[in-house]
């Protein structure tokens, strides 16, 4: 009797452990699969057929269906730089400069990754259209309320978590797999301002 | 009192756990009911273009779509013969994307490739020869672009980025004109 509950307990543990440490590393990710620069989290292999099973499973979770890493890369992040969780109640300064690709574009979702209802429809900028410095750098301002240079409305209405994803189509620079490589420090700062 | 675990099921909890970790992992692409395909299949028939609806907030259909590009897709199935995909491509920076049901995305052809800015390729399978056109056939219908599909059924995703939202018109315009259809 003592040697059946044991085992049961065994199985237990072995069930928690395994569930547990699978859905880890299909949601978050881990170094094998996902490369973290800061508050950005992108993983390497999405949408190319050879990909590891964890990134074929995190796919298929997230419902997207990306360009293959070796054509576009998607960075996303839900912290600001310094690790705090974005949320509509906090305005976030992103700084950023030029990226070595065809095309990018940074957009705000909230945490089910839909765009946010704002009056100026404004969910996104890409490189056609962002409003730059004399230096190539930009600035996007991300708040509830109208604000100068790039705007990036957070929404009105209850607080809401947010999640930022920057694509880029067609980085020029590639590793010996073919999948685009950016450099970390191109990657935009996601700077935490007021709070309410 | 002394706390006894045998060693032996520590071992047998670590390597139960492992098995349960591959088969979990494994298992989930098949047991995500709610990957890209499923949402996808249902907005209409096969060998057919259907253009994405732009901003149906709250229910969109994927997440974490693009606000700033306009997306067109074509579910292929290739059971009777090769599909064909034709239309213009007014932007360099349009995408073609082919899919497996799984979301594997084994081929992609940039607006930037294509010659005078003509979409005009002809998805088979490995096995499916491609008509030729015969001797009787105009020039160009040699210039016919085959891509192999590893799948019967899969994914043509056309992606179109908007320079500013000023060019959504003229872009959801492009992707309508563009056709998907039996390749007779």
């Amino acid at each position: 009797m003592r040697t059946l509950l044991q085992l049961v307990a065994v199985f237990a543990v072995a069930l928690l452990l395994g569930i547990g440490s699978a859905r880890y590393m299909i949601e978050h990710g881990s170094p094998l699969t996902t490369k973290r620069i800061g508050p950005w989290a992108s993983w390497e292999s999405e949408g190319n057929p050879n990909a590891d099973p964890y990134t074929k499973a995190h796919l298929a979770r997230s419902g997207r269906l990306p360009l293959t890493s070796t054509t576009a890369r998607y960075f996303v992040a839900n912290t600001d730089s310094t690790g705090y969780e974005l949320t509509s109640a906090c305005e976030y300064l992103i700084e950023g400069s030029a990226l070595d690709a065809r095309w990018w574009s940074l957009a705000l979702y909230d945490e089910h990754g839909s765009l946010i209802e704002n009056p100026s429809q404004r969910w996104s900028f890409n490189s056609d259209e962002i409003l730059r410095r004399s230096d190539g750098t930009y600035r996007i301002n991300v708040a509830s309320n109208a604000r100068p240079e790039n705007w990036l409305p957070s929404g009105s209405g209850p607080e809401r978590k947010l999640v930022l994803m920057l694509r880029i189509y067609s980085p020029r620079e590639t590793n010996s797999s073919g999948i685009g490589q950016i450099a970390d420090d191109r990657l935009p700062k996601i700077e935490r301002k007021a709070c309410n | 009192m002394q706390l006894r675990v045998p060693l032996l099921y520590v071992l047998l909890c670590l390597v139960l756990a492992g098995l349960i970790h591959i088969a979990a992992v494994l298992a989930l692409p098949s047991l995500a009911p709610k990957n890209a395909w499923a949402r996808l299949v249902p907005l209409g028939p096969a060998n057919t273009m259907i253009q994405i609806p732009a901003f149906s907030r709250g229910h969109e259909i994927m997440p974490m779509m693009a606000p700033d590009v306009r997306y067109a897709f074509c579910r292929f199935d290739l059971a009777r013969g090769p599909v064909r995909l034709k239309g213009a491509v007014p932007d360099d920076l349009w995408m073609v994307a082919f899919y497996t049901p799984e979301g594997d995305n084994f081929y992609t052809v940039s607006g930037a490739d294509m010659k005078s800015a003509q979409l005009d390729l002809v998805i088979a399978k490995a096995d499916q020869p491609v008509a030729e056109g015969g001797v009787d056939a105009p020039e160009e219908s040699d210039e016919v672009f085959v891509v192999k599909s590893p799948v019967e059924q899969g994914i043509a995703m056309i992606r179109a980025p908007l320079s500013g939202q000023s060019h959504a018109a003229s872009a959801e315009e492009a992707l309508k004109a563009t056709v998907c259809s039996p390749h007779s």
